[in-house]
């Protein structure tokens, strides 16, 4: 099992934060941890988004950045580690 | 210039419709989508009223297949909205253009647990490219501008739109936006196709392997120049039937579960694999570990999503594949290969010398195949009537053959031909369908009923569930639970009742007049043939076993 850490941007729009934990669910993903705020002057969505799994991570990042409203997603290899849980 | 023009939200709806060129909707009306009705009396859109609101989302995404265009689906809130979702869960799995619009009750209720509430706009995350949930008349057009745009662009597929009652009641003054200055934004790297060029030249046996987004992507002509240039022999999945030319001589047919003797073992044979707009389904690969073991992979698709997902590919092309597929269309020179996958087609040809006096559904559809006319339309339910159309019918493009692929879903194949009929008139369409299937959208005999369509309907009646049946005899011991149906109603009676003209033959002689009577005739029609309850789809590869394993007989 391992741990990653996602870095998203995203436009602020409806249930755009629904969509991401939806998709990180259905990819087989569990999700450890979660941060987000919201820029008011560019409307851009900040998520840091910490997730395990044993499923390879770029098969989340492609299906996060597939969703319409999402400007980029980001690994941050700093913050994720294999872990034994 | 366009002018300002005065608008409720039901109107502007209409308006934005006709804006992107819809001339046909297919829904059902009620209470918090009434102001949307009550446009649609004096807006030039024909609607066509559908008996159950998932018949109206198969219809829209039977008329978007047979047609190329985007499908449009109406619903009222709550249970009309969940009648929906497994039509938009289909669209999706199979990448289908479909725009749906549901009521909702009006904001100022939202979310107080009100007569016929539901969060679609939460149920749709799940079973749609996108969505949204209109709360400022002022966004109105512009969602569902942006709701065409996103069912379009890139990978196709369905988008949900949820308009409170309060949002179509409102009112605004539009001007409304040039639909053709919206384009397509999909993004993708540049191509580097040097690499699939250098595998494709020394690849010995090479095996093109065509999807369903072979069709999406309107690439037929660019993926047949591509064959013919290359010589390569080729296979197809379910939804990519019709993409290659069905008579060249180097197409084996369908791979996969039942997939033809000489598409798999070709497959399994082959040195390089090249995927065009497909995505290794569980059920075309079989036991994935073991599916094409000695074949590196050139990947064509516009999904980046698709790459590696299932399978490594050593070559990745993304993109639009009417630009791509002739970037690497070169001469190759592998007439052994060739040769051998011809040798094996003739080999394992599919016979149709059934003994005994009982109807042999493969022969049946095959000769259906034959006579049908140039253009026919045949869309299927789900089962072993759908396995044996996609197996023993020639189709010479992909909006000629219309299954439910993906989600698999019993109840598709009426509906869609009703949508299939409705965008192409002047076609004959072919529900093909099986006793269980047949019952799951039967209410929308009425819809045919109703606008006079001539869809045909092939109903293959084993007086079971054959495909589970069949699973329940091979893989469960013979314990067939739940799969009987006996009591089926009486079929000819039924459509009868519908003022459907129906037949029913019994024996293989009588094949090929009652096909005669069903083509010729100018109205909608049943034919029902009773065929074996122990008749099985063969080849079928077992569940988790490499494709070149596949069994042929009890």
């Amino acid at each position: 099992m391992n741990q990653y850490q996602l870095n998203i941007k995203a436009d602020d729009k409806q249930v755009v934060l629904e969509r991401i934990l939806q998709v990180a669910r259905y990819r087989g993903f569990l999700i450890s941890g979660i941060t987000a705020s919201v820029n008011t002057g560019t409307n851009i969505g900040v998520i840091e988004l910490m997730v395990r799994s044993e499923r390879s991570i770029d098969l989340l990042v492609d299906q996060i950045n597939k969703l319409i409203d999402i400007k980029e997603v980001t690994v941050d290899n700093s913050a994720s580690q294999e872990c034994s849980a | 210039m366009a002018s300002e023009q005065k608008h409720t939200g039901g109107s502007l709806l209409f308006s934005v419709l006709q804006e992107h060129g819809v001339k046909h909707v297919f829904g059902y009306p009620g209470g918090a989508i009434m102001p949307i009705y009550d446009a649609l009396y004096d807006s030039e859109v024909e609607h066509f009223l559908c008996r159950h609101e998932q018949g109206a989302a198969f219809s829209a995404v039977g008329y978007a297949r047979a047609s190329g265009k985007v499908g449009v689906c109406l619903a009222t809130s709550g249970p009309g909205a969940t009648n929906l979702i497994t039509g938009l869960a289909d669209a999706l799995a199979d990448s289908i253009p479909v725009v749906a619009i549901t009521g909702q009750v009006p904001t100022g209720a939202m979310g107080s647990d009100a007569f016929q509430e539901i969060d679609v706009f939460g149920l749709s995350l799940a079973c749609t490219k996108h969505s949204f949930q209109v709360t400022d008349i002022n966004d109105l057009a512009r969602v569902l501008h942006k709701a065409f745009a996103i069912a379009l662009e890139g990978r196709q597929g369905p988008v949900l739109v949820d308009i409170p009652k309060d949002i179509q009641l409102a009112e605004i003054t539009t001007t409304l936006e040039d639909v053709s200055k919206l384009r397509n934004k999909v993004k993708l790297p540049p191509v580097d196709v040097g690499h699939a060029i250098s595998l494709l030249s020394h690849a010995k046996k090479p095996v093109l392997y065509v999807g369903g987004g072979v069709g999406m992507a309107n690439a037929v002509d660019e993926l047949r120049t591509f064959a013919k240039t290359t010589n390569l022999p080729s296979v197809s999945t379910l939804k990519g039937l019709g993409a290659i030319d069905p008579e060249d001589e180097n197409y084996l047919g369908m791979l996969g579960m039942h997939g033809t003797k000489a598409a798999n073992l070709a497959v399994q044979e082959c040195d390089l694999l090249i995927a065009v707009g497909a995505r290794f389904d569980d059920r075309v690969t079989g036991k994935l570990d073991e599916f094409a073991p000695n074949a590196k992979i050139i990947h064509f698709d516009i999904d980046t999503a698709e790459i590696n997902k299932r399978r490594f590919a050593d070559a990745a092309i993304l993109g639009d594949l009417k630009v791509n597929l002739p970037a690497l269309a070169i001469p190759l020179a592998i007439d052994d290969w060739l040769a051998s996958c011809q040798d094996s087609k003739i080999t394992n040809a599919w016979r149709y010398d059934h003994p005994g006096e009982n109807i042999y559904a493969p022969a049946v559809l095959n000769e259906i195949s034959q006579k049908m006319p140039k253009n026919t339309c045949v869309t299927t339910d789900v089962g072993q009537h759908q396995m044996w159309a996609a197996q023993h019918m020639l189709f010479n493009d992909p909006t000629n053959f219309l299954s439910s692929g993906g989600m698999g879903t019993m109840g598709f194949g009426l509906p869609a031909a009703i949508g299939a009929q409705v965008s192409r008139p002047t076609d004959c369409v072919i529900a093909v369908t099986g006793d269980g299937s047949f019952m799951m959208n039967v209410q929308e005999l009425s819809t045919i009923k109703r606008f006079q369509l001539p869809v045909k309907i092939l109903l293959i009646d084993n007086a079971k569930l054959g495909m589970v049946r069949q699973w329940q005899d091979l893989f469960f011991n013979g314990r067939l639970s739940e799969t009987d149906l006996s009591d089926n109603p009486d079929f000819i009676m039924l459509a009868t009742a519908f003022d459907i003209k129906a037949k029913e033959i019994t024996k293989k002689s009588e094949v090929s007049e009652a096909v005669a009577e069903m083509l010729d005739h100018n109205g909608p029609y049943l034919l029902k043939i009773k065929i074996d309850a122990q008749d099985n789809v063969w080849p079928l590869v077992p569940p988790n076993t490499a494709n070149d394993k596949m069994m042929e007989s009890i």
